[in-house]
């Protein structure tokens, strides 16, 4: 067990639970849209422009930012037309963004670049700060708020996307925004989660809620609350036995959705 | 003149993306409001291409569309509002995590309009539909777990709730049992009289034709081969090429 003092771990406990609200919300979009390709793709694009910012000494999470909202620009209209499909997505920009990020890690100057790099890597709790808290609060608001405003649009859009574009739904607007938004919520948990597995934290809560709900609704309000629980429960056992952060709130998903399958009443097979 | 027809063809050609030929050409088809026509023609006669190029979800290559006096290029969103289409054959998981009554209301979507919320006003709409098509038991039952004809019938429900100026329906008997082809041929010919709605239906039978339909328009490998009255089709000599006893060869 770490003690540490409450001014330490507070900002840290409200950034995962922010993280947890923002990534598993956005993960109830991407898991039905089929989006999980392009949002690997998106979310290791923010880990090799944070790798970036580390070598040259730039905010990380500014660099992830317009690393991830590059890929969704390239390969969003790819991706939204079929024309590129989801392996050649996985296969190509996921082993190149990884390729860059080990590159521009190497390069990383001095002993605490070094020491950021290995956070981009596993994540770590004490390395989100002040700033990044505020910018989730930020997001979480505002995904509040997006989903509550176009609430029927959304609906709409998810049920299928053709049919919300026969009913008179501009679809690329939402499209576009829910994307820009995944990789607003990845870069931004990066820090926390770290960048090999913060798109588990996108997929695992709502691949989870999948398993009990037949109404979508429902799925929009557990996805984010088993992201939270997560996040707290992984953050708990990092205090305590000292895992990497990361990898212990990835865990505590993972064995939620293996508890959801088992026990699902729908037996779905999820994303 | 364009203004009068709420949906007005010219010299239309249709290409699919990716694709060198046109799926449908020299399309010229003016509909007058209120009129209600049947579209058939042997399978891949390009009946749905022609659905989806009049509310815009496909672009036409050539010629000019004209819905309710808007061009449908620069209006789609717009035409698609006051337009209920039904999709052919729609296929859907049975793991589908949403309930039919929000099925029903996603059809109101478009038409209620950005930055404003469903009220009250739009669920009697969705429940008013839902009654309608015999389905308002249904509302809380998610809609993957439906029959064919069930869900058919729930799409139906969509797209009236959205309470269209012109309904495109595409094969709106497939998957029916004979009660429900009835049932919902008597609750079209009563919308359509009671609302005074275009409707257009694609269908394969000709012995399916709603008692409303006053039009048919054949189709063949892209081009309307025949337009006329329903009873000048249904006596006409060439139909029987097409048709044998009212069932597509
Ligand atoms: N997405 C597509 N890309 C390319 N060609 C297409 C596409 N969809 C349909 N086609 C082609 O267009 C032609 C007309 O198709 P369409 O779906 O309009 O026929 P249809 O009259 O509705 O047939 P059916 O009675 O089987 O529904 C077919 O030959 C088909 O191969
Ligand atoms: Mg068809």
């Amino acid at each position: 067990m770490i003690s540490l003092p409450w001014f330490i771990i507070l900002p840290s406990i409200i950034g995962a639970i922010l993280a947890g609200f923002a990534c598993s919300t956005m993960g109830a979009f991407v898991v039905r849209m089929n989006l999980a390709s392009i949002g690997v793709a998106m979310s290791h694009a923010a880990f090799a422009g944070a790798a970036f910012g580390v070598m040259m000494g730039f905010d990380p999470t500014i660099t992830a930012i317009i690393f991830s909202f590059g890929t969704a620009l390239v390969i969003g209209p790819l991706a939204e037309k079929a024309r590129l499909q989801s392996n050649i997505i996985i296969g190509f920009i996921f082993s190149i963004m990884i390729a860059l990020a080990f590159i521009f890690l190497n390069y990383a100057p001095g002993e605490a670049a070094k020491g950021s790099a290995l956070n981009i890597l596993w994540g770590n709790i004490l390395y989100i700060d002040f700033n990044d808290s505020l910018l989730l609060l930020f997001l979480s608001f505002f995904v509040m708020i997006f989903i509550f405003v176009f609430y029927k649009e959304l609906i709409s859009l998810l049920f299928n996307r053709k049919l919300a574009e026969a009913s008179g739904i501009n679809t690329k607007i939402f499209y576009f925004s829910i994307l820009f938004l995944t990789g607003f919520a990845v870069a931004l948990s990066l820090k926390l989660v770290g960048g090999l597995l913060v798109f588990a934290l996108i997929i695992n809560p709502t691949s989870t809620a999948y398993q009990f709900f037949y109404d979508y609704k429902k799925i929009l309000i557990f996805s984010p609350l088993i992201g939270i629980i997560s996040c707290l429960i992984g953050f708990y056992l990092s205090l305590m036995v000292d895992f990497p952060i990361g990898a212990s709130i990835v865990i505590v998903t993972t064995i939620f959705f293996a508890i959801a399958i088992y026990v699902s009443p729908k037996r779905y097979k999820g994303n | 003149m364009k203004n009068n027809y709420i949906i007005y063809l010219e010299n239309i050609e249709t290409i699919y993306e990716g694709e060198k030929l046109p799926v449908i050409q020299n399309i010229n088809l003016k509909i007058k409001s209120g009129e209600f026509i049947a579209i058939i023609g042997p399978n891949g006669a390009g009946k749905t291409t022609l659905l989806e190029t009049i509310n815009g979800l496909l672009p036409y290559t050539s010629g000019k569309g004209f819905v309710y006096g808007k061009e449908v290029i620069k209006n789609k969103l717009d035409i698609r509002k006051e337009t209920g289409y039904l999709i052919q054959n729609f296929e859907i998981d049975p793991q589908t995590p949403f309930l039919c009554k929000d099925i029903v209301m996603s059809g109101r979507s478009g038409k209620i309009g950005i930055f404003k919320l469903t009220t009250k006003k739009d669920w009697e709409k969705v429940w008013y539909s839902m009654g309608l098509v015999g389905m308002i038991d249904f509302a809380n039952r998610p809609v993957g777990k439906l029959s064919g004809g069930e869900f058919q019938k729930i799409l139906l429900a969509r797209v009236l709730a959205q309470q269209p100026r012109i309904l495109l329906l595409d094969e709106p008997f497939s998957n029916l049992d004979f009660t429900s082809k009835i049932q919902i041929e008597t609750l079209l010919n009563r919308i359509h009289e009671k609302h005074n709605i275009t409707v257009v239906i694609v269908s394969h039978d000709l012995s399916f034709v709603p008692s409303s339909c006053d039009r048919i328009i054949v189709m063949e490998k892209g081009h309307i081969i025949m337009d006329d009255a329903k009873e000048n089709i249904l006596s006409s000599e060439k139909i029987d090429n097409i048709f044998q006893n009212g069932v597509l060869k």
